[in-house]
């Protein structure tokens, strides 16, 4: 057992004290993940962005364009000073512009019109397939994509034929949400596990 | 019931797996199947770019998946060049890459590398693109990509043959929007479980070529490679887990009941 592992262990049974009640032990390991977390960030940013892409590049190769990005990073700093706030707004709407322009044609296409074909279909069950079952499934997919869309389409008022629709929609909204949750628990459980499995196994030892 | 009672009991139905073995079996499901397949499949000295996507709170699941998609790549002398996308995911990445290929006996910047990590991940996943060396000039290490025989034959997206994403977040979903529909790669992803519902559309429409979701996806892989590990152990005390929380809801709901009647 090395001092690492003793650390880690010791602020793990402090986070866990927390399910007695709060308490100063949990509250320093709260405070003490924060500082780590965002120390940790700094040192990776500066190690792994800012040295190879921004002093390296500018001090031994001296590649004068990277004084761009430079200039439109410290732009962004300028918010910090009130009388010169505007001036991030220039860094502000490359970061925008860029984004949206760089977003939007790939998520339409990989999110929207993707998404759309694959929930149409042939009426043919692929080879190798029970064709009963096939239709079945995607009867099932058509009539969940087109009730949800249903309960979202909010330009008529939920009445009559929509009314009930849209309620079917509601259904499948409730089924989706219920899967998720029995998967966050999953998740959940799966690191309070990871961390007994940690605790007896790796600190003390009594796990193979 | 007192709350620390339930915390106790899900505590000791989670640890007694850990000294008893309940010996249970794991089916494995079509879409790990898939995962697995795609890989399989890769003729030996093929290049798989293994992206890194999750942070130290989530290691729990991530490093059993992490260790069983490792495991499988090196074992069918597949080449791996690896990074994180996310800063948290950098050191961790590295140390599961390097345990591994400790275990197999692979050589660093031959069979394997890490470029490390790069902030905005539109960007990265872009100007992989373009040309790697553009976006990572030097690797985790400092070495100059230049001088690693594997970098030298991966130039950009045209060489890799597949991207796998190891993530607790949506950054699988940025491989597809970025790199497979511009680039045409196949993505696989191995994600934790609270993230595997969103990714069923993905599946279902072929742009994962693969899921892999949680401990339980971790597993059924283990079983498929024949080497039980961190995820077929940590699924025993997760049953026992779950049977308890559904003893309790049961408990609960019953004793809601009696109560509403008595009222």
């Amino acid at each position: 057992m090395d001092l690492s592992t003793t650390v880690a262990a010791i602020l793990t049974l402090f986070i866990f004290s927390f399910l007695y009640r709060d308490n100063p032990f949990y509250k320093f390991a709260e405070h003490l993940l924060v500082g780590v977390s965002v120390g940790y960030f700094l040192v990776i940013s500066i190690d792994n962005v800012l040295i190879p892409k921004l002093s390296e590049p500018l001090l031994k190769r001296q590649d004068w364009p990277v004084l761009v990005p430079l200039v439109a990073g410290a732009l962004i700093l300028t918010r910090l000073v009130p009388g010169w706030s505007n001036w991030s707004q220039v860094s502000l709407a490359l970061v925008i512009g860029v984004g949206a322009g760089v977003a939007i044609p790939a998520t339409l296409q990989a999110q929207i019109l993707t998404q759309m074909k694959a929930s149409m279909f042939s009426l043919e069950a692929p080879p190798g397939s029970s064709a009963a079952l096939y239709l079945f499934e995607r009867s099932v997919i058509l009539l969940g994509l087109t009730s949800v869309l249903a309960y979202f389409f909010f330009s008529k008022e939920h009445k009559g034929w929509l009314g009930s629709y849209s309620k079917l929609g509601t259904y499948f909204l409730m089924i989706f949400f219920g899967a998720t949750f029995g998967y966050t628990v999953m998740s959940r459980l799966s690191l309070l596990i990871g961390r007994v499995q940690f605790l007896l196994g790796d600190w003390i030892g009594l796990l193979n | 019931m007192n709350r620390q009672l339930i915390y106790i009991l899900i505590l000791a139905a989670i640890t007694v797996p850990l000294f008893l073995p309940l010996g249970l079996k794991h089916r494995v499901t079509p879409e790990v199947e898939r995962f697995y397949q795609t890989i399989d499949v890769l003729p030996a000295g093929s290049i798989v770019l293994v992206s890194f996507d999750f942070e130290a709170s989530t290691v729990a699941e991530t490093r059993p998946l992490a260790y069983a998609v490792l495991r499988h790549l090196f074992s069918n002398n597949v080449s791996v060049v690896s990074l994180s996308t996310l800063a948290e995911g950098t050191g961790l990445g590295y140390n599961f890459l390097s345990e591994i290929t400790e275990e197999l006996g692979k050589k660093y910047g031959e069979d394997y590398i890490f470029l490390g990590f790069r902030p905005q991940y539109q960007a990265t996943i872009l100007g992989l693109g373009e040309g790697f060396s553009k976006v990572f000039p030097k690797d985790y290490l400092g070495n100059e990509l230049s001088s690693l025989p594997l970098a030298e034959r991966v130039k950009n997206y045209d060489q890799i043959n597949l991207i796998i994403s190891i993530a607790d977040g949506d950054l699988p979903q940025y491989w597809v929007d970025y790199a497979q529909t511009r680039y045409k790669k196949p993505v696989l992803a191995a994600v934790t479980a609270v993230m595997a519902t969103s990714y069923y559309p993905y599946l279902a429409s072929g742009q994962f070529s693969g899921l892999v979701g949680g401990l339980k996806g971790a597993a059924e892989y283990e079983v498929l490679l024949g080497k039980p590990g961190l995820g077929f152990k940590g699924m025993e005390s997760q049953s026992l887990g779950h049977l308890m929380i559904i003893i309790l809801i049961i408990i609960g709901n019953l004793t809601f009941l009696s109560q509403k009647k008595r009222i």
